[in-house]
């Protein structure tokens, strides 16, 4: 509206809708070719994607068909006997992604402002580097660092929480004595929350590379003006950087949570399974749907396959689901459309 | 505005930071692909050609053992991958064609009682071949006052009512009642099962079932099992129970420090290689016995195999309810066989030249491997089951028969007269061993050198001067221990002489000492001090002169050198090992060596060292071999993405920042 205001145009160019020049160039071969082969990788993502979704479907006919809507209502997964369903499998996923986001999102945010907006140049682009190898350490390491070294370090933190917020029911744990030196340990480990604490690592950098990269395209006019309006540092990131970047933030924690959702070996390798759902994070025992494929289906007869992938079928959908949204938070805030500028 | 225009210096200094850097990075590529060529240089091409790589998955129980076999046939140009992933996975891929062979604990589940479904294999298609024994050990984390306990006994009822949840804590009246010479603490149980389908969990819950049943039952009723409650591949669990995949990862966790009152089952060879000792388990006899090899081998002389040579289904199966209900003093109950599950017709990717391989890999498995077993805390086969082998090998197509004389197998269970050896060896049980108010200081398994103190009361009063002569009567087996050498037989690994350690007490009395016997006194000689007496192990060198001293007496090798030196002392415990395959200059005991195809054909020579072996359990199954391979992964991915990245941000000139 302001713009109309603003500006006065010749009315005939503000008529329809705005068209694109004709290409009035003749198209040499390799102009087709490359329109060609862009085309077709573009329409193979889509084709593939949705192979990926038909096959899924396709092999999961047999096991929902069988169960129907209690799939989604029963807690153990014993196929072959006719009885399973995500109900407790999906409630720990959704558990640990929580988790690890919880945990990640603090530490990826305050990364990708201190790289923007504070660190030194020399420093920037070290850190810019690390952060993107912690994205490129494959996840089996992170697994067995989470399953033998971190797990018993965690465990102090665990105990801690539990001993001063164990009357949250969140944080509370079956079996857990901590007036007792001879306590048990063990009922911290194998947890959603040490599960989640790992997971976090591998989030982190997906996160903090999404947020970074929206940071660095606040307008600099706007962070100059803010300058000249007398803000502070914290004042401007306050009032510009995350205004402008609330998509990204938002769009990356989801990016995230997509990747947290799915996170298969390392999930696998530390928790206990378990298909009793429990909201105590912090008690012994876990489970996620890619984790619970990865134990069975070496060993899962025709109608367990057919089952896991049902189980497959719901977290495709789900990632599926975190994932557009977070892309459409991140491509609104690409364009700037949260900004005045 | 561009800040490269901008400053003139800019360019100037960029270059030699480069260069520096440049120059790391390729010292660092060229290092990698130098240390590629060399790998790849190592392997002999020539026999690569001859064999086909070949793969297999299943048991993780016997998975050390098939893991040496593995290692040791490399040098033959047999390339063989194995996928430890639990029995279930391995006969599910077996059947979906995935794998050329399997690894299996049990046979396949035609009739599976526990709800899951049933195995159906095409009819002769496959022939099981027995490939190592050994026992399932339940290895436990526990300290009492900060000491490790390291000589835990249990009833069999006990352990059952400890993996179901009926016994919580340590000090339980009924536990307590095993163990005289402890004071149990008051910590609770965690019992850590296998998480994936697994045939030691079959083996476990068959026992109970057999031995227990009203205590599984009602653990299956509680679990949600019910009614679907017959012997089952996958355990059920109820809260406070840790589930954990493969033997490793049970392994793993009951080793970590924060695992304190943990206690899982696994194969014995895994409690070796992670350094933790096992639970003595009561047996008919009324003795608490450890599955050394030895006394595997004992308990499997009540295994019934299923000789129905027509009925493919069941050729060569195991029934254990006579071991079980063994009443030798030495029998452990859950001993078991570990199987190979052969492929007997071509078809999907298993053709002619995989079955060629997997011959020759079987041949060298059922013969010249069996010799070192018994150092991985395995038991090898006896000479029927080798026999029946080897003629299921020749079921394999395209399989190049072998006309293989076992005497020169060097199996450590033959004798001429085609008794088990290995078994009429096995020590009996010490006294205070026996049901009762005494307990043994001694430790278990992978600490078979570190004694537990036990209480005073429980502690065996026998003369001390008797010792010598309770050490020989404690191995009467039938001619095979020959004192030839004056008074140089040692006590066997780990058992070290149990009543004279008793009957000196150090000073203060807390540690009684395992009255480590060298070799050379011919008596017990308790150790001053007695922090860390090395039971029966003696040193390497005195045992060395030791082997020495029997070889040259009698001038040809003789078998009474049991728990002969080795140098990691995982590897001694409990192995009788035979000594045609000590090395008289090392002292290194068991283990194929790379000359094996050779000395095979040479009788008399006295086999070398085997390195290999050794070098395969320790790495193998030890937390040593995943941190170094952390070091390694996180090392390589340095040099793979840092140094590149880092060459990169600086080659860009223009950096935008």
């Amino acid at each position: 509206m302001t713009a109309e205001l603003r500006t006065v145009l010749p009315p005939q160019e503000r008529v329809g809708e705005p068209e694109p020049r004709p290409f009035a160039g003749r198209q040499g071969r390799s102009d087709k070719v490359f329109t060609r082969v862009t085309f077709l990788s573009g329409v193979a993502v889509l084709a593939i994607m949705g192979a990926v979704g038909f096959f899924l479907t396709l092999e999961s006919t047999d096991a929902l068909g069988r169960v129907g809507f209690s799939f989604l209502t029963t807690s153990v997964w014993e196929p072959d006997r006719g009885e399973f369903g995500i109900k407790a499998v999906l409630t720990f996923t959704v558990l640990i992604a929580l988790v690890a986001v919880a945990i990640a999102f603090p530490i990826s945010m305050a990364t990708a402002l201190f790289i923007v907006e504070i660190a030194p140049r020399r420093v920037k682009s070290w850190l810019v580097s690390l952060v993107d190898l912690m994205a490129a350490v494959p996840s089996v390491v992170y697994g067995l660092w989470g399953a033998f070294l971190m797990q018993g370090q965690v465990i102090g933190l665990s105990r801690w929480i539990n001993t001063w917020f164990g009357w949250i029911p969140l944080f509370s744990v079956d079996g857990a004595d901590p007036g007792n030196p001879l306590s048990n340990a063990t009922v911290y480990t194998a947890s959603t929350f040490v599960a989640g604490v790992v997971v976090a690592m591998m989030v982190m950098p997906i996160q903090c590379v999404v947020m970074r990269e929206v940071f660095s395209q606040v307008p600099p006019g706007e962070r100059e003006g803010a300058f000249a309006l007398g803000a502070t540092r914290w004042g401007m990131i306050r009032v510009v950087t995350l205004p402008f970047g609330r998509g990204g933030i938002i769009g990356g924690t989801m990016l995230g949570l997509g990747r947290a959702l799915g996170e298969t070996i390392a999930v696998y390798m530390i928790i206990s399974s378990r298909f009793d759902i429990s909201f105590h994070v912090l008690e012994s025992g876990s489970n996620s749907v890619s984790a619970l494929i990865a134990l069975r289906y070496a060993e899962a007869s025709d109608f367990g396959l057919s089952a896991l992938f049902s189980a497959g079928l719901s977290l495709f959908l789900i990632t599926l689901v975190v994932n557009f949204t977070a892309s459409w938070f991140v491509a609104r805030s690409r364009s700037g459309a949260d900004s005045e500028a | 505005m561009n800040p490269s225009t901008d400053s003139p210096a800019g360019p100037r200094v960029r270059p030699r930071r480069s260069r520096s850097l440049a120059s790391a990075a390729i010292g660092v590529w060229s290092l990698l692909i130098a240390s590629l060529c060399v790998a790849s240089a190592s392997t002999p091409a020539a026999v690569a050609q001859e064999y086909q790589r070949i793969s297999g998955e299943g048991s993780s129980w016997s998975a050390n053992a098939i893991d040496a076999m593995r290692v040791n046939v490399q040098q033959f140009g047999i390339t063989i991958d194995y996928n430890p992933t639990g029995s279930t996975a391995g006969r599910k891929n077996f059947l979906n064609g995935t794998v050329d062979f399997a690894a299996s604990d049990i046979p396949f589940q035609f009739e599976p009682e526990d709800g899951s479904a049933p195995e159906r294999p095409a009819p002769g298609s496959y022939a099981y071949m027995p490939i190592t024994a050994g026992g399932t050990a339940f290895m436990y984390n526990l300290r009492i006052n900060g000491a490790q306990v390291t000589n835990l006994r249990l009833s069999g009822e006990n352990i059952a009512k400890i993996f179901t949840g009926a016994i919580k804590t340590w000090n339980d009246p009924a536990i307590q009642a095993d163990n005289p010479g402890l004071n149990m603490p008051a910590r609770n149980i965690v019992p850590v099962v296998r998480a994936e389908g697994s045939g030691s969990t079959q083996q476990l819950t068959m026992w109970m079932i057999d031995r227990h049943p009203a205590v599984w039952q009602s653990f299956c009723e509680r679990s949600g099992r019910a009614p679907a409650c017959g012997p089952t591949s996958f355990y059920p669990t109820i809260s406070g129970m840790i589930s954990q995949s493969g033997d490793v990862g049970v392994s793993q966790y009951v080793s970590q420090s924060f695992a304190e009152g943990a206690i899982g089952y696994v194969n014995y060879s895994y409690a070796l290689g992670t350094q933790f000792p096992v639970v003595k388990l009561l047996n008919a006899a009324g003795y608490y016995v450890e599955p050394t090899p030895e006394n595997v081998a004992v308990s499997l002389l009540k295994a019934k195999i299923n000789t129905n040579e027509s009925n493919p289904q069941t050729y060569l199966t195991q029934d254990l309810s006579g071991v079980y209900t063994d009443t030798d003093p030495r029998s452990y109950q859950l001993s078991s066989y570990s199987y190979l599950i052969l492929p007997t017709k071509v078809g999907g990717q298993f053709n002619e030249a995989k079955g060629r391989t997997l011959g020759d890999f079987a041949y060298y498995a059922m013969c010249q491997a069996q010799q070192s077993s018994a150092s991985l805390g395995y038991s090898p086969m006896p000479v029927n089951l080798v026999e029946a082998s080897f003629e299921q090998i020749r079921k394999i197509p395209g399989v190049q028969v072998q006309d293989i004389d076992i005497t020169q197998c060097k199996n450590p269970t033959f004798s001429p007269d085609g008794g088990n050896l290995l078994a009429e060896r096995a020590p009996q049980p010490q006294a205070c061993d026996k049901q009762g108010p005494l307990q043994c200081p001694n430790g278990t398994a992978g600490l078979a050198n570190v004694p537990t103190a036990v209480n005073p009361s429980a502690q065996a009063a026998a003369p001390a001067a008797g010792s010598g002569s309770v050490a020989s009567s404690a191995n009467p087996a039938g001619g095979a221990s020959s004192p030839a050498a004056g008074g140089a037989a040692t006590p066997t690994a780990g058992g070290a002489t149990p009543t004279a350690g008793g009957a000196t007490p150090t000073a203060g009395g807390a540690t009684p000492t395992a009255g480590g016997a060298t070799p050379t006194a011919g008596g017990a000689t308790p150790t001053a001090g007695g922090a860390t007496p090395t039971a029966g192990g003696a040193t390497p060198t005195a045992g060395g002169a030791t082997v020495n001293t029997v070889l040259d007496a009698s001038g040809a090798p003789v078998d009474a050198v049991t728990g002969a030196p080795v140098v990691d002392p995982t590897l001694t415990a409990g192995g009788v090992i035979d000594p045609t395959t000590c090395d008289p200059d090392t002292g290194l005991c068991g283990g194929a060596s790379a000359q094996v195809g050779q000395q095979a054909a040479n009788a008399a020579q006295v086999a070398s060292a085997g390195p290999v072996v050794t070098a395969t359990l320790r790495n193998g199954s030890g937390w040593n071999g995943s941190l170094a391979l952390i070091v390694l992964i996180v090392l390589l991915m340095m040099a793979v993405v840092v140094v590149p990245a880092m060459a990169w941000r600086y080659f860009a000139v223009e950096h935008p920042t």
